[in-house]
């Protein structure tokens, strides 16, 4: 027998009905938020793609390896090796550093890898953002395209000097790059110095900023003379040198060691501009202490003591703390160690001495001994030291190495990476750290990384 | 209406609806319905109080057995006075009370006592948020603790109220300071992100976000973030109701995969208008010191590592026994600096009344408490409660109007001194010099009290309003709609001055520092529904339909400022030189959803219950927003069958079961975009644009499929009362933060996972009427929970970026150990397991050893005693688990360490328990100190069992009814017993505060 439905039943139909309304409502699409651009709207002005560029150089300051702040490579790895006494406790990162213990799991050595793959990932979106864009010009894009450029070889440069093999990330797909394998170090040399030719082709002569904030082409001759001489490269190392050494008109060392770090040297081929215009540099508060005991660290004094009583760096960029009867020694080639009234300092990562000594060492490694020995008394002459004694090619690259250990203590860990080069870190190192081993010549690859990313493995010797 | 029991039932109804409960009592009326009173009566006005022996009852509803005329209800002191006939009968009853009948007899003044009916608790309406239910016709599975529960504890945080209360529910403090957070898993860990895994809070039906409102760089004194739960405040909460299963948890779609927390207010109650005022006072300290090294101990074990070392002259900077401090000083920093008083001071005050068709309540509370800490610090937490409802004449319409404001204003030093006062040598020097000031013994250590001048303050002010409008457009079926608005706002500091260092070092204010973050939240939401009921065949049909739309608004503004011409000027960005804006952000979450329930309800034996929800959330790409869920639950009243009806023993007995499907969407707002966000930093008088995730577009919802099979049995008229629940929670398509290699740039991506969860557990209740006499009743609860979290499927493992996280078949929180083996006695330091045989310890071929921190069992054993006007509660917490023991380096350095690690390594030869010390020059040692944290003897038993909660109260005999007076004596966390011996079991991370045992005295006057 039919009846009609009961009114709860046209109620049951209610929901598909709603359930077809909701489907259609915009309801839950949601603006940008207010703090993000979308990808594509970035890479449509000059002004946006060039904050995203810029932001590269306000990170490479602020952490990583270069930064000035006491985790960057110049403190760390002045602690690692002779430079510098860490006053820290256990918690403290530098403690490690100072004792020779990192381990696979240590938080700074997983930092320095993390963040400078982020910084290169930062690069490589430049990259592609600039060559997907049919808004910038074809000069804007070639300069942001030849910084970006400098910056992957850059970073590359210093992750394979600190972790031997390690993978070449060249653009931003995280399919490809999780799982990449470590690429041979000479093989991530070929990439630097392919890099930096790019770069140095699309870079300009000029600067583009009063500050030699931002690199120009000559910036990335200056890393490449660095790079052909860390390679081996000697001769191809010698002639980028020239190159900037004989730019006399922009680079010209200056005569007082007081003034090499200030603000307007003329020596200083691009450092990283402070994040304030009343900031001064992050190595001056690191490093400058006014009180002792140190409470992070201090000059070791064997590194004091190695200084002719003559050298004028012994004197203009260390400066002695006392209390009562002891003494403490700090760098001082940054003087200011909080704000100015306006910035006095900037951090400067590439500047024209490293080229004298680059030439030098180069130089003697061809057999132009004589040529050595002119750029080596260049840079003592300034120091106001006398000629170098040396005279044989062997002598004069000891001499190499002794003057850019006066000349570059607690930069960039020039010391480390030299001492690498020369195959000195067991000589030098063992018998004054306890925990020195060969090994340590390899930081450990992070362990988190070798987790996800099996492709990675092994681990580096002794981790 | 004309129906007489009917109009009365209906009466009654109403009186209970305010009370929050209903009950109906036709069946009780209905026997006496033929039997017409025919005495001649005159007209008499009986007046009485009721009581339940020791205690008044307001609220009880008194009536005259087969007349008219309108039954009253007792006032807030027990006190009734009623017009009737001087041989009628009155009815009393109320709710968890037997209905009595008490012949007048002629007497003017009429006292009552009600006896307690245990079976009318399965007469309770549950809320299970969009409806409610009765106890004994629920399907679902919910658990439920009252005001009365949470009156008993001297806590101030909402999920402290919870734990050991509640079956499946596990709730873990993980910091003593006050305004610190608590880890709630309800029925286990469901998502692989491990902040994925919060409940979803709604209070008087409005979602309260749980999601974090500070940030990392100011509440540094918290392990985690702080969280927003603080604001809710547990002396407004009527009842607080878990939700566990599909059935309960379905109507709430994508946010039920974590089950759901209903909190509801208190809400006025008609009667005479009462003011009720409580005010108690305590103090608490911390429950458990580690125990370690003496001086003697401490110089001995630093000596023997120079000598272990071969070290011949103590460094420049072994302060500690290089002579430049006492080495005969001795100082137990725990209780130097955590072993403080907590002092804890609370005032309450509630007025509550009103009429037959309009009832109100507003409360008002303050609280302070200060820290174990050294110094000055103090929380203070103060709010406001109001609450309205009304009907109309003809009970049409209703309405329901309740609003929350509380306010929290929290000082805090900077850093939690836990660590620091574990890890200081005993000998270290003394905190201040004989002038006052801090003493920095030449600047040979940081003065652990630099930390105090460091400070963290945060206030926070919390806005929650809702209304309810329902109005009857026919019989049974109602419209009804919910407004609901929260208002959250926060700001919170953490300084940094130049005082922290010693003045010798003339850091001026030129360094000092200062965070802030300001954090406001607010959202909206509108639920409207239509309600159905109706009679069908022998059955009730109910039906539910409604729509969300919900809408949540946050901003957050980080700034820093650095550099002073005065410390005094610190809390003045004006006055900083260098002010940086870390963060400015505003996020929309936008929700919007359709849902619906069906229930019948066949011979109230057979019942059935369907619900289904329609999701929408932004926090979806396109294409991924909606989703559908649902479940089925039904359950079979067998104790109502013919042949069990007649039993003596058997009083109740249910079989309940469901299945359905929940989801889960916290992944965060806009995870979906491929932006650039900007930069905190300029670099080239440019503000910076930095790329903000590697994005994934494609990410959809995480599905959670719960299946539930339970059996609740009373026996003896409900005097042992148990259930039984066993269930099993599937989550599959699991959203989450993949972890990348760094070489991506980034370390997570946003991505479903093709994994599944399982959580199986077994949960028990019992509650037994021990003794149920007029001068002595006692009743015990015990709840019980056994669980088991495993990862079921998860293709592709071995390859994934998970392959060292996760095995299948074991918990997601096992961690991969080493396998510790002993002390090489040779070389004296820890060997371990070397599982691949290539003859080196190495991760992660030798790190796979399986541990498992999850709970074994936890649950609580409750037991409440009365005795004429005494009564006492208390509440013993167990948990049956294991936990690490507190990382504190290798023993040797300049850092203490716990007493046991006396037994070190000496010699060749030696069979001792830790290894070698050293100052930091055996390498070898280092490492194998390192693996040792992560190998499975770092793990050990951390049960414990804990009275969590004990509170004795006594009700002073006063002449009059209308004032009563109760003093209280209450406990918390008095004694825990636990072979853990690293400090307090109950942790999640190390270097915290553990949870303080507090003890208060408190008053409670009612007028």
């Amino acid at each position: 027998m039919k009846t009609t439905l009961p009114p709860y039943v046209h109620l049951l139909r209610l929901p598909f009905f709603l359930f077809w309304f909701v489907s259609c409502d915009s309801f839950v699409e949601v603006d940008l938020p207010k703090s993000q651009l979308n990808n594509e709207s970035v890479f449509e002005t000059n002004a946006t793609a060039t904050a995203a560029l810029t932001d590269i150089y306000a990170k490479i300051r602020d952490k990583g390896l270069l930064t000035g702040i006491s985790s960057g490579l110049s403190n760390q790895l002045g602690n690692y090796t002779d430079e510098l006494i860490c006053y820290g406790n256990p918690a403290n990162a530098t403690y490690n550093f100072y004792n020779n213990i990192l381990l696979a799991s240590n938080s700074s050595v997983s930092d320095y890898w993390n963040t400078t793959y982020n910084q290169i990932y930062a690069a490589n979106s430049i990259l592609e953002g600039t060559a997907n864009s049919t808004d910038l010009t074809e000069e804007h894009k070639k300069l942001l395209q030849g910084e970006a450029l400098f910056i992957r070889a850059l970073l590359h440069f210093y992750l394979v000097n600190l972790y031997g093999d390690v993978p070449y990330i060249t653009q931003t797909d995280y399919k490809i790059n999780s799982v990449v394998s470590r690429m041979p170090t000479e093989k991530v040399y070929e990439k630097i110095i392919s890099d930096l030719e790019k770069a140095v082709l699309l870079l300009p002569e000029t600067y583009t900023s009063s500050l030699r904030i931002r690199p120009n082409q000559l910036a990335a001759r200056a890393l490449l003379a660095r790079v052909y001489l860390y390679n081996n490269s000697f001769a191809e190392a010698s002639n980028e040198a020239s190159a900037l050494i004989n730019q006399n008109a922009v680079y010209t060392l200056t005569q007082k060691t007081d003034d090499v770090f200030l603000l307007g040297s003329k020596e200083t081929i691009w450092q990283l501009q402070s994040a304030t215009a009343t900031q001064n540099t992050k190595e001056g508060t690191t490093f400058i202490f006014v009180a002792g005991p140190p409470s992070l660290t201090s000059l070791t004094p064997a590194l004091v003591h190695s200084f002719s009583s003559t050298d004028l760096r012994k004197t203009s960029w260390i400066k002695t703390v006392t209390k009562g009867t002891s003494t403490w020694y700090h760098a001082y080639k940054y003087k200011e160690r909080l704000v100015s009234t306006a910035s006095k300092e900037y951090s400067i990562v590439l500047r024209l001495g490293e080229q004298y000594l680059i030439r030098a060492e180069a130089r003697a490694q061809q057999g132009d001994l004589i040529g050595a020995k002119e750029d080596l008394n260049i840079i003592r002459h300034r120091a106001g030291l006398s000629d170098t004694t040396a005279e044989s090619k062997e002598e004069i690259l000891d001499a190499v190495l002794q003057e850019r250990k006066w000349e570059f203590f607690t930069e960039y860990g020039h010391r480390f990476f030299d001492l690498k080069r020369f195959d000195k870190l067991d000589s030098a190192l063992s018998g004054i750290k306890a925990g020195w081993q060969t090994t340590d010549q390899l930081f450990p690859i992070p362990q988190t990384e070798l987790s996800v990313n099996p492709n990675l493995r092994p681990q580096n010797p002794g981790y | 209406m004309n129906n007489f029991s009917f109009f009365m039932g209906g009466r009654a109804l109403y009186c209970l609806i305010s009370l929050g409960f209903l009950l109906s009592f036709s069946t009780v009326l209905a026997k006496n319905h033929s039997r017409q009173s025919n005495v001649l009566s005159q007209q008499h006005k009986v007046q009485g109080t009721v009581t339940d022996g020791t205690n008044p009852l307001p609220g009880v509803t008194i009536s005259i057995k087969n007349k008219k005329n309108n039954p009253v209800i007792s006032d807030y002191s027990g006190q009734f006075s009623i017009n009737s006939s001087s041989y009628d009968t009155l009815v009393v009853s109320y709710i968890g009370f037997k209905t009595t009948l008490v012949p007048i007899q002629g007497r003017l003044v009429v006292d009552i006592v009600l006896s307690y009916d245990t079976t009318t608790l399965q007469e309770v309406r549950i809320n299970a948020g969009y409806y409610s239910v009765k106890e004994s016709e629920r399907t679902g599975s919910i658990a439920r603790i009252t005001s009365k529960d949470i009156e008993t504890q001297p806590v101030i945080n909402l999920l402290a109220t919870m734990q050991g209360r509640m079956a499946g529910v596990s709730i873990t403090q993980t910091t003593g300071v006050p305004g610190g957070g608590f880890d709630i898993k309800i029925r286990g860990q469901n998502s692989l992100r491990t902040d994925a895994n919060a409940p979803l809070y709604i209070i008087d039906g409005v979602p309260y976000s749980s999601d974090p409102i500070g940030y990392n760089q100011t509440a540094s004194t918290y392990p985690t973030v702080t969280s927003p739960l603080n604001s809710i405040n547990p002396d407004t909460i009527e009842s607080i109701e878990v939700l566990k299963d599909a059935d309960a948890t379905a109507i709430y779609g994508s946010r039920g995969a974590n089950g759901v927390v209903l909190i509801t207010t208190k809400k006025g109650k008609a009667g005479k208008t009462s003011f009720t005022v409580n005010a108690s006072s305590g103090a608490g300290t911390v429950t458990k010191f580690m125990k370690l090294m003496n001086t003697e101990q401490y110089l001995a074990m630093r000596r023997q590592a120079f000598v272990n070392d071969g070290l011949n002259t103590y460094g420049a900077a072994d302060y500690d026994i290089n002579g430049t401090w006492d080495q005969n000083r001795y100082t137990d920093w725990q209780k130097e600096l955590l072993g403080g008083t907590s002092v804890l001071h609370d005032i309450q005050g509630t007025l509550s009344g009103g009429s037959e068709h309009t009832q109100f309540l507003l409360s008002g509370n303050y609280h302070q408490e200060t820290t174990v800490f050294p110094g000055d610090f103090l929380y203070k937490k103060g709010g406001l409660q109001a609450n309205l409802n009304h009907h109309s004449e003809n009970n049409k319409f209703r309405v329901t109007f309740s609003a929350g404001y509380n306010s929290q204003n929290n000082d805090l030093p900077a850093f939690d001194l836990t660590s620091e006062a574990r890890a200081l040598p005993p000998n270290a020097p003394a905190l201040y010099k004989p002038d006052g000031s801090l003493n920095w013994e030449n600047n040979t250590w940081s003065n652990p009290l630099r930390n105090l001048y460091a400070k963290f303050e945060s206030k926070t002010k919390d806005l929650i309003a809702n209304t309810v409008l329902s109005y009857e457009l026919a019989t049974g079926l109602t419209l009804k709609s919910s407004f609901g608005y929260t208002d959250l706002s926060t700001i919170e500091t953490r300084t940094a001055p130049s005082t922290v260092s010693n003045p010798e070092l003339n850091v001026s204010s030129a360094t000092s520092a200062i965070y802030f973050n300001t954090t406001n939240r607010s959202s909206w939401i509108a639920e409207p529904q239509l309600h159905y009921e109706t009679k069908l065949r022998s059955g009730k049909l109910g039906v539910l339909l409604g729509s969300t739309f919900q809408n949540q608004t946050t901003t957050k503004l980080f700034e820093s400022g650095s550099g002073f011409s005065s410390n005094s000027l610190i809390y003045n960005l004006a006055a900083a030189s260098n002010v940086k804006v870390l963060l400015n952000d505003e996020t929309l979450y936008k929700y919007q959803a359709f849902f619906g329930r069906v229930n019948y309800n066949y011979l109230e034996r057979y019942i059935l219950n369907l619900t289904a929800r329609r999701d929408g959330s932004s926090r979806f790409g396109p294409g991924n927003q909606f989703a559908n869920f649902g479940a089925v639950g039904a359950a079979w009243l067998f104790s109502k069958e013919d042949f069990l009806r007649n039993t003596s023993w058997l009083s109740f007995g249910k079989i309940r079961g469901s299945y359905g499907t929940t989801g889960n969407d916290q992944i965060g707002d806009y995870q979906f975009l491929n932006t650039y966000t900007t930069s905190t930093t300029s670099y080239s008088n440019t503000a910076g644009l930095q790329p903000t995730r590697l994005f994934n577009a494609n990410f959809g919802w995480e599905t959670n499929k719960k299946l539930e099979l339970a059996m609740e049995l009373g026996f003896l008229q409900d005097r042992i009362f148990t259930t039984a629940a066993w269930y099993q929670n599937r989550s599959s398509n699991q959203l989450t933060g993949v972890p990348l290699a760094g070489t991506t740039g980034f370390t997570v991506l946003n991505s479903n996972l093709d994994a599944t969860v399982e959580n199986t557990g077994f949960e028990f209740t019992l509650r037994t009427v021990n003794f149920n006499g007029a001068n002595f009743n006692w009743t015990t609860s015990l709840n019980l929970t056994f669980a088991r979290n495993i990862l079921l499927r998860f293709p592709g493992l071995e390859s994934s970026a998970y392959n060292q996280q996760y095995r299948i078949g074991e918990p997601l929180n096992i961690e991969l150990r080493y396998q510790y083996k002993g002390i090489n006695p040779q070389t004296g330091v820890y060997d371990f397991v070397d599982l691949n045989n290539d003859g080196i310890i190495s991760f992660p071929d030798d790190k796979q050893i399986v541990t498992d921190l999850n709970p074994t069992y936890f649950g609580g054993l409750q037991n409440q005693l009365g005795y004429h006007n005494w009564k006492l509660d208390f509440l013993l917490q167990f948990v049956k688990q294991k936990n690490t023991t507190y990382p504190m380096g290798f023993a040797g350095q300049m850092s203490n360490q716990p007493a046991r690690m006396v037994e070190s390594w000496t010699t060749p030869g030696d069979n001792s328990t830790y290894q070698v010390y050293t100052t930091s020059a055996n390498a070898g040692a280092i490492t194998a100190d390192y693996l040792y944290y992560q190998s499975d003897a770092f793990i050990t038993d951390a049960s414990y069992i804990r009275l969590k909660n004990i509170a004795l109260s006594y009700e002073i005999p006063l002449s009059t009814k209308q004032t009563q007076c109760k003093i209280m004596l209450q406990g918390q966390n008095l004694l825990t017993f636990t072979k853990y011996e690293d400090g307090d079991p109950e942790f999640t991370s190390s270097g915290y505060l553990p949870p303080l045992k507090v003890l208060t005295a408190g008053i409670q006057l009612t007028f």
